[in-house]
C-alpha cells in the first residue's frame, strides 16, 4: 500500500509524442482511472509506473521516493495486463502462486495464501486447470488473483475489462472494486470505457493526445468538465454556442445560448464567446411552453424505457435529450425545453 | 466439376513417402537378411547371421556407441550455441532480422566438400588460425587440429546450427510478451524469468532442434571422413566401407538398419520423456 506521485513524464517515440508532461496522484487506497481513446499515452503512462519502459523525462515517487531507478521486479507493483498474460504453462494454483515463489515464506504458507486469494475471486476448484481450459472470466480472475497475492505496493490494471462479454464485465468490475477495497490497496485503472471508469474510480484523469485534460472525481468530470473533449468524452453531451454577457459572482455567469438567456454556472473567466454544456438529462421537454428554449423536433427513436429526440433550436442548434416514452409529441414538432440551469455547465469554447 | 474425394489430395504425399522413404528400407531391412557372398551383391537364402554378428559387440557397437555419443555431444554443443542467436534473431525485425536470418542460414549455402576443405585449410599446421595464434603469442607451436573428433565436432556444429536456432526462434517468437513482463512485475529476476518462463516456453522449439541436429549428427559421413581421418571409426564410416569397400551390401545393410534404428530409439525414448513438457506448453 502506498500512494504514488507522477511529475511531468515524458515519452517519446522518435518524433511521436505519447507521455507530454503527465502530473498525476493517487493518494493509499485510492483508485485512479486513466481514462482516453487509444493512443492517448495511458497505457505509455502505466507501462512507466509497472517500469517495463522508461520515461525520458519526470519523475514517479512511492512513498515519495522515486521509483524510476528501480527494475520492475523490484517494485512490488502487481500488474493485470489486457489480454491477461498468464504462463500458459503453469496450471492455476502454479500461476497465481508465481510471485511468492521470489519472496518469503515456507512451501506451506505459499499454498495457505494461494488458496486464501483463490477464494477471494471465486476460483477455488480450478487449481490444477491450465489457463487455456479456463474461460475468459475465469483468465481474468486469475490473472487478478497472481496480481493481487504478492500484496502489492500499488495494483496496474490495463483494460483488464476489454476482453470479456458485457455480462462478465460488470461481475468482473465489482470484483476489482470489491478486492481492491478491501485489501485497500492504490490501483491504476487504464480503460477507454467512461462508464467503467467512472463506476469503479476515486479519480478519473482523462488523457488527450498525450496530456491529462483533466484529473478529478467522476462526478466533477462528469459534471464540471475542463473541455468540451472531456465533456464527450465521458458521456452524451449538447454543446451550445454561448455569449457570455456578464458574470454575476459565486461563479454564475449570465449568457445567451440557444435563442434564449440563461445563468449558469462555469469555471471563468470568459471573455466573449464560450460553450455552454447541456447533458440530455438536464433538458426536458415541457407541455406548458415555460421552457427557456423553444425547438423543432427533427427526429425521434423509441428504446423502450425511454424516447431519444433529437431537437433543431431557434438559433440552428441541434441538441439530443430524452422524453418518458409515452409522451406524445406535438403534431408539428414545436416543443418548448426546459434547462435546469444547475446542471447546465460553461466552458472555454477553446483550450490553449 | 467433381470434387476431388479427399483422399485424392494426401495421394502425393503418400506416393512420396512410399517411394522415397518405405520401399528403400523395406529393400535395405531385406538386404540386411541376405546370406554375404564374395564377388556378388548377395547370395541365395535368408539369415539373421548379420545381426547376431553386428550384434555380439566388439567393433560394431563401440563404433556406433561413439557415434551415438559424439551425436549427443554436437546436439548439446549446438543448443548452446544456437540458444542465444536464437534469442537475438527473436528480438529483431525488418533488415536486420533478414540480415541474421542470412547470416544463420549461411553454413548451409557452402557445399558440404567446400566446407570441409575449408576448415582443413583454416586448421592446417601453418593454415591461418595458427599463424594467428602464433603471432598474438597465445601458443608456441602449432595447434594439430587436422582428422581430431574436436574439430569433426565444431565443424559439425557449425553447419547443424540453423536446425537448432530456426525452430528456437519460432518458438521464442509465439511468447507473448506480457507474460515476460508479467514474471519480471511479480518479482522473478531476469534468470528466474528465462528459467521458469522463456525456457519451457521455448521447449516446443528445442524439442524440434534437438531432434534434427541428433539424427542429422548420427548420421554425418562426408565432414567425419574427411576431418576425422581415419585414426578412429564411426558408424556411418564402417556403412559406407562395408558397402562400398568391402561390396557385403547385406552387411552394409545391417549396420545401416542397426545404425537408423538406434537413432530411431533414441528419438522416441526423448520425445516420450519430454511428452507431458510439451503438451503443458504447446501453443
Amino acid at each position: 500500500m502506498s500512494s504514488l506521485e507522477i511529475s511531468a513524464l515524458c515519452k517519446r517515440y522518435g518524433p511521436a509524442v505519447a507521455l507530454d508532461g503527465v502530473s498525476l496522484t493517487a493518494g493509499q487506497g485510492e483508485l485512479v482511472s486513466l481514462l482516453g481513446p487509444s493512443g492517448c499515452g495511458k497505457t505509455t503512462a502505466l507501462r512507466c509506473i509497472a517500469g517495463f519502459i522508461d520515461p525520458d523525462d519526470g519523475d514517479i515517487r512511492a512513498n515519495g521516493v522515486s521509483i524510476l531507478a528501480t527494475p520492475s521486479s523490484k517494485r512490488d507493483f502487481g500488474v493485470v495486463f489486457q489480454n491477461y498474460a498468464l504462463f500458459p504453462h503453469l496450471n492455476v494454483a502454479e500461476n497465481v502462486g508465481y510471485g511468492l515463489l521470489f519472496r518469503k515464506g515456507s512451501k506451506a504458507e505459499r499454498e495457505r495464501r494461494v488458496r486464501e486469494v483463490l477464494e477471494q475471486v471465486q476460483l477455488v476448484g480450478l487449481e490444477h486447470r491450465l489457463p487455456r481450459e479456463l474461460s475468459g472470466g475465469q483468465q481474468q480472475r486469475v490473472a487478478l488473483a497472481r496480481a493481487l497475492v504478492i500484496q502489492p505496493r500499488l495494483l496496474l490494471l490495463d483494460e483488464p475489462l476489454a476482453n470479456l462479454d458485457a455480462r462478465l464485465r460488470d461481475d468482473v468490475r465489482w470484483l476489482i472494486r470489491d478486492v481492491q477495497q478491501a485489501s485497500r490497496t492504490t490501483a491504476f485503472y487504464v480503460t477507454h470505457d467512461q462508464a467503467e471508469a467512472m463506476a469503479i474510480s476515486d479519480k478519473i484523469a482523462v488523457m488527450k493526445n498525450g496530456k491529462v485534460a483533466q484529473f478529478a472525481s467522476p462526478r466533477e468530470i462528469y459534471q464540471r468538465p475542463a473541455e468540451r473533449y472531456v465533456a464527450s468524452f465521458t458521456g452524451e453531451a449538447n454543446f451550445l454556442v454561448a455569449e457570455v454577457e456578464r458574470a454575476l459572482g459565486n461563479g454564475l455567469f449570465r449568457v445567451r445560448a440557444g435563442g434564449a438567456t440563461l445563468d449558469v454556472r462555469g469555471a471563468g473567466p470568459f471573455a466573449g464567446s464560450a460553450v455552454l454544456l447541456a447533458r440530455p438529462e438536464s433538458l426536458a421537454i415541457v407541455s406548458d411552453g415555460t421552457g427557456q428554449l423553444e425547438g423543432r423536433v427533427v427526429k425521434s427513436v423509441f428504446l423502450g424505457a425511454v424516447q431519444h429526440c433529437e431537437v433543431v433550436l431557434r438559433d440552428g442548434a441541434s441538441v439530443r435529450l430524452g422524453t418518458p416514452p409515452d409522451r406524445p409529441l406535438p403534431a408539428d414538432g414545436t416543443v418548448s425545453i426546459r434547462l435546469d440551469v444547475d446542471r447546465a455547465w460553461l466552458m472555454p469554447d477553446a483550450v490553449p | 466439376m467433381r470434387r476431388l474425394p479427399r483422399l485424392a489430395l494426401g495421394l502425393p504425399a503418400v506416393l512420396l513417402l512410399l517411394v522415397f522413404l518405405i520401399l528403400p528400407y523395406a529393400e535395405m531391412i531385406t538386404m540386411s537378411f541376405r546370406a554375404s557372398q564374395p564377388g556378388t551383391m548377395h547370395g541365395a537364402g535368408f539369415t539373421a547371421d548379420h545381426y547376431r554378428n553386428v550384434m555380439s559387440g566388439g567393433l560394431y557397437l563401440e563404433a556406433l556407441a561413439r557415434s551415438l555419443l559424439l551425436a549427443l555431444f554436437i546436439t548439446l554443443a549446438c543448443l548452446v550455441v544456437s540458444y542465444p542467436i536464437a534469442w537475438h534473431l527473436s528480438r529483431a525485425s525488418g533488415r536486420k532480422a533478414l540480415l541474421l536470418y542470412a547470416c544463420v542460414a549461411s553454413p548451409l549455402m557452402i557445399g558440404v566438400l567446400i566446407r570441409n576443405f575449408g576448415w582443413m585449410i583454416i586448421v592446417n599446421v601453418d593454415g591461418p588460425l595458427n599463424r594467428v595464434l602464433l603471432s598474438l603469442g597465445l601458443i608456441d607451436r602449432p595447434l594439430r587440429l587436422l582428422f581430431t573428433q574436436g574439430l569433426v565436432a565444431l565443424a559439425l556444429v557449425h553447419v547443424f546450427t540453423p536446425f537448432m536456432v530456426l525452430p528456437i526462434n519460432n518458438a521464442l517468437r509465439n511468447i507473448n510478451p506480457a507474460v515476460i513482463e508479467a514474471s519480471r512485475s511479480l518479482g522473478a529476476s531476469r534468470f528466474a524469468t528465462f528459467w521458469k518462463v522463456i525456457l519451457p516456453l521455448s521447449f516446443p522449439g528445442i524439442q524440434p532442434g534437438l531432434i534434427l541436429v541428433f539424427v542429422l549428427a548420427t548420421a554425418a559421413y562426408v565432414t567425419p571422413a574427411l576431418l576425422g581421418g581415419q585414426m578412429v571409426t564411426m558408424m556411418p564410416t564402417l556403412v559406407v566401407q562395408t558397402l562400398v569397400g568391402t561390396f557385403d551390401w547385406p552387411l552394409g545393410a545391417t549396420l545401416a538398419v542397426v545404425m537408423a534404428t538406434a537413432a530411431l530409439i533414441a528419438v522416441v525414448v526423448f520425445s516420450l520423456a519430454t511428452h507431458r513438457l510439451m503438451e503443458r506448453v504447446r501453443a
